[in-house]
């Protein structure tokens, strides 16, 4: 049984028919890249897995569960973790209450907190001062971090690359492979060289629906068959 | 707009310099500042709840002011049952913060129902609806409480004055620290103030609770992404505001100025508005320090008026909203406020 | 221009200009119908064996000029806060200066204006101030948005509304604000033209003898008030259904893309809000003609726009019928809940209605049925209204039109003949 089962889920923004029936799975320990240019619907797919934006019709099964009506925190709490575009961390908490704010209840939060502050050092140098002061490449980490401690088994990346500058953009991909390799992962990005060198398969979207599908090894960056659905 | 007459004109120019005189004597002037810090203390504690209300929910609570009435009221009906002509001072001290908790759990409980039954309803739509429905559920308490009130042969605009007397003695007079000399309430005010403030900080800053509170006020949906049941914590952080309104309503119940009565919802929900936007919605920090620049510049302008220019009667009124405008002229968001409250 | 048959007849005359007008306005026609009847129907009623249930249930003529012109008021204020979104918590300030100009001129405290002027011209005049008024607060409040905008204009207000109450050159007392003593009341119509004017007011006014029938003051004053109030509606619906008004209707869905697109928002913004200003000023000098009085609580204090709100909830925003249908199911209920001597019907019918048995029954405590209902419904109307409210905000959001309007897929005149009669 897969970790994450998506199948046909139709999802919309009001009037706006976002997903027109995606599918999709993710085994336990893998990395699944999910590409496409802007606006086809990679965000909504994660927001509708989370249950933040809930699929008209279709089902979300993860570990077997029907995630169907259930709040977002229930789908959290089942250990889905979301790391969002633009980080969204918290700025006016400190790093470390950032990742206080992550542990489950009923946690210990002094080893969760060591588990984060391990692998990434420098969080533990800045434990205590505003998140909003970390640059970008530092709050990437955070949000990653974030992701660690909430004991998930799978988490949802959006575009964890954006916006950072090439030689941060490289110490990110070390944390994010630091991090897939104690869980599983769904990520959504744009560059695709990182995508391709993380995931274990990929998938395509196009127009809220999904075009293509194999395995990241089958593939390079410049790829004709991705190049079609792609930008550049 | 402002009474010309040649008359005022010379009233104005010598009795301005004596004034300005007068007020930089130290005597005056502390005096000044620690009525300041008593009425900072009470619009600290007024507003505190509506700030938090706002931070978290978006809900900009209309009904703060009727909650803070009830408060009033529901105190002083604690101390009007339990303290008798006999009874000593520090008996009655002693009586008025087993009202205090009693009213914040009363009104904290009224609070989260409200929330539970009327609010949650709403949160699929636009936040202007939200706003009419404090706005209507304000009409409707303030009503009932008329009713009640009515009922049991008290006049609802008057001040309660049976309530009034249930002040401890050395809170009613005139108690002298060096220099100043004030009644004993307004020290007890610049107290209670300060521990709620102590009280508020801490429970945002030190419990696990108020971290949910502070990471939600700033962006409700990752908050819930990170396996916080958000919603029991709008429906928590409204019953708090509610019990600090509570609170807050009690201790006015002893205030001469103020005392217990329906006016007293309108009364001090337009400051508390003020204190709010002044120091930023939605932030505890900015509603003290919004609290403190209004509070004391209420007591400056009561000075003058007083002292000086008896002719601009309008002018402690005014100056505070005047602060307002200008607040929203030149920072709108508030000295310690976001540009963007996240996830509203 | 032969006409052949009585089928050919038929067909010029429902294609003529006058018929097919009356077809497209039916729905106003109607609802004009039914207001202008309300006076006769009262006064036939109360003579009727259905006396007591008229007295208690309907309002008053007095309450129905009030209703009058404050629904233009209410309208105003749908005019910004429902079509552009920007809620504006402070339109009392536009009621109260309207109010306020036209007595302070009667009393011959304005400089330049003699207490004689015309009550037209005092009431434009006021209008005007009331929009000068409304670009000054617009300048200022519309580069906030949503609830700081709300705020702001609600800070005006309030500093208007204290400033009011204490400023002595309105009067002695002018907490009490200004009362207009004098025998003859503000004249509504053409000035100088004796025919065409007629004096308002229920102690002050005129009657009015149309084919042997005699019109009570309060009647003529409701008419003629009527018109006026009519004309309003039908500028600002003019204005909600040109350019202008779609401008005002994309500000408050998107006004980003508004902006985008290419408007100037912020000067729709404050052409809207003016006009706004403008009506509201002139309900507020209706009601200085019709009240002679006005204290700085209906003119400034912020509940009084609580009130257009109120009735923009029940009635529906951005309807601009709807506050009218808002305010009189406001004021019929209130009335009819009020206290006793004030108009108040439910009470004393119930204690009439009642047998003695009834009311003497024992509820709870001492507390019997006529104490109870007495301690319910004695002056408590701002309760139920209240509950209405919530109830309003909570269930029937779009208020009364609007959900009429969302069931026809469109505006009520438009739709609703189309409904009944079928596409023409």
């Amino acid at each position: 049984m897969s970790l994450l089962e998506v199948d046909g889920i139709e999802t919309y923004y009001g009037e706006s028919h976002i997903l027109e029936g995606v599918s999709l799975s993710v085994e336990r320990g893998e990395v699944v890249a999910l590409m496409g240019r802007n606006g086809v619907g990679k965000t909504t797919t994660l927001r509708s897995v989370l249950q933040l934006t809930p699929p008209r019709s279709g089902t979300v099964r993860y570990d077997g569960t029907d995630l169907a009506g259930l709040r977002t925190h229930e789908v959290a709490d089942m250990g889905v973790g979301w790391i969002p575009e633009d980080r969204r961390i918290f700025s006016q908490l400190t790093v470390e209450e950032n990742l206080r704010v992550s542990v489950p209840d009923g946690s210990d939060v002094a080893d969760a907190l060591s588990v984060a502050f391990e692998t990434f050092p420098i969080l533990d140098e800045r434990r205590d001062q505003p998140a909003g002061t970390l640059s970008g490449g530092q709050q990437q980490m955070l949000a990653l971090g974030r992701g660690l401690v909430g004991d998930n088994d799978l988490l949802l990346v959006d575009e964890p690359s954006e916006g950072l500058a090439p030689q941060i953009v490289a110490d990110v991909a070390e944390a994010l492979a630091a991090t897939a390799s104690e869980t599983t992962m769904l990520l959504v990005e744009q560059n695709l060289p990182l995508a391709l060198d993380l995931a274990d398969r990929f998938y395509v979207l196009d127009n809220g629906r999904v075009v293509d599908d194999g395995d990241a090894d089958a593939v390079s960056a410049d790829d004709e068959r991705l190049r079609r659905y792609l930008s550049a | 707009m402002i009474p010309v007459d040649s008359l005022s004109v010379a009233l104005l120019q010598t009795g301005f310099v004596d004034g300005l005189l007068d007020f930089l004597q130290p005597d005056v002037l502390a005096g000044v500042v620690v009525r300041g810090l008593a009425k900072s203390a009470i619009y600290i504690m007024i507003a505190a709840g509506l700030t938090l209300i706002f931070g978290l929910l978006g809900v900009l609570n209309f009904a703060h002011g009727a909650l803070t009435m009830i408060g009033a009221y529901l105190g002083g009906l604690v101390m009007v049952l339990t303290v008798a002509n006999g009874t000593g001072p520090w008996t009655r001290l002693a009586l008025f913060f087993v009202a205090m908790t009693v009213v914040f759990g009363l009104l904290a409980a009224l609070g989260g129902s409200i929330e539970l039954s009327l609010i949650r309803p709403l949160y699929d739509r636009p936040p202007i609806y939200q706003i009419l429905l404090t706005f209507g559920l304000t009409l409707v308490l303030e009503e009932l409480v008329r009713i009640v009130v009515q009922f049991y042969g008290l006049q609802p605009i008057a001040k309660w004055q049976q309530a009034l007397g249930t002040i401890p003695v050395f809170l009613e007079t005139t108690q002298s620290l060096g220099p100043l000399s004030v009644r004993g309430l307004v020290f007890f005010e610049i107290l209670l103030g300060a521990l709620s403030v102590a009280g508020i900080w801490g429970f945002l800053t030190r419990t696990r609770y108020g971290l949910f509170i502070r990471a939600g006020s700033e962006d409700s949906e990752m908050a819930e992404a990170l396996g916080i049941d958000v919603r029991r914590v709008f429906t928590v952080v409204f019953a708090l505001g509610a019990g600090i309104a509570g609170i807050a309503g009690t201790l006015l119940m002893w205030d001469q100025v103020w005392g217990a009565s329906v006016p007293l919802a309108a009364d001090t929900l337009l400051p508390a508005f003020v204190v709010v936007i002044i120091g930023g919605l939605g932030t505890f920090r900015g509603t003290v320090v919004g609290g403190l620049v209004v509070g004391l510049v209420d007591a400056t302008t009561t000075w003058w008026f007083q002292n000086v220019v008896v002719t601009w009667t309008w002018l402690p009124e005014v100056a505070i909203f005047l602060i307002l405008v200008v607040a929203l002229i030149v920072r709108p968001q508030g000295i310690y406020g976001v540009e963007e409250v996240g996830g509203h | 221009m032969a006409i052949s048959s009585a089928t050919e007849l038929r067909q010029r005359l429902e294609t003529s200009w006058p018929v097919e007008s009356i077809q497209r306005q039916q729905v106003y026609l109607v609802v004009i119908a039914l207001l202008a009847a309300y006076p006769a129907v009262y006064h036939l009623l109360s003579q009727s064996p259905l006396a007591n249930e008229t007295v208690a249930l309907l309002p008053r003529m007095e309450t129905m000029v009030g209703v009058l012109y404050f629904a233009l008021f209410a309208m105003s204020f749908d005019f910004i806060s429902g079509y552009t979104g920007y809620l504006s918590f402070g339109h009392a300030a536009f009621y109260g200066t309207g109010a306020y100009t036209v007595l302070l001129i009667a009393n011959g405290k304005v400089p330049l204006l003699p207490p004689e002027t015309p009550f037209v011209a005092t009431l434009l005049i006021g209008a005007v101030l009331a929009t000068v008024l409304a670009v000054v607060i617009g300048l200022v409040s519309f580069r906030l948005t949503g609830v700081y905008f709300a705020m702001i204009t609600l800070g005006f207000t309030q500093v208007m509304y204290v400033f009011v109450r204490d400023w002595d050159y309105v009067g002695s007392n002018p907490r009490d604000g200004i009362a207009l003593s004098g025998a003859r009341g503000f004249e509504l119509g053409v000035p100088y033209v004796d025919q065409l004017t007629v004096a308002l007011g229920t102690l002050t006014g005129d009657t009015l003898t149309l084919f042997g029938h005699t019109l009570g003051t309060t009647t003529v004053s409701f008419y003629a008030i009527g018109v006026v109030v009519l004309l309003c509606y039908l500028g600002m619906q003019r204005i909600v259904h040109s350019p202008f008004g779609r401008v005002m209707v994309a500000i408050r869905e998107n006004e980003e893309r508004a902006e985008a697109i290419g408007y100037d928002t912020f000067r729709y913004k404050l052409g809207a809000f003016a006009i706004s200003g403008f009506f509201g000023g002139v309900a507020g000098g209706l009601l200085a003609g019709f009240k002679r009085s006005v204290t700085p609580e209906t003119g400034f204090y912020f509940l009084t726009g609580g009130d257009a709100l109120l009735a923009s909830i029940i009635g529906g925003f951005g309807t601009l019928a709807g506050p009218l249908w808002g305010h009189l199911f406001d004021e019929v209920i209130r009335e009819f809940l009020s206290k006793q001597g004030q108009g108040g019907g439910l009470l004393p019918y119930l204690r009439e209605a009642l047998s003695e048995g009834v009311l003497t029954t024992e509820l709870v405590g001492g507390l019997t049925v006529e104490g109870f209902i007495t301690a319910a419904l004695n002056g408590h109307a701002s309760l139920y209204v209240g509950v209405v409210f919530v109830l309003f905000v909570l269930y029937v959001p779009d208020g009364l039109v609007g959900t009429v309007r969302d069931r026809l897929g469109g505006p009520v005149a438009r739709r609703l003949p189309e409904r009944l009669w079928g596409e023409r």
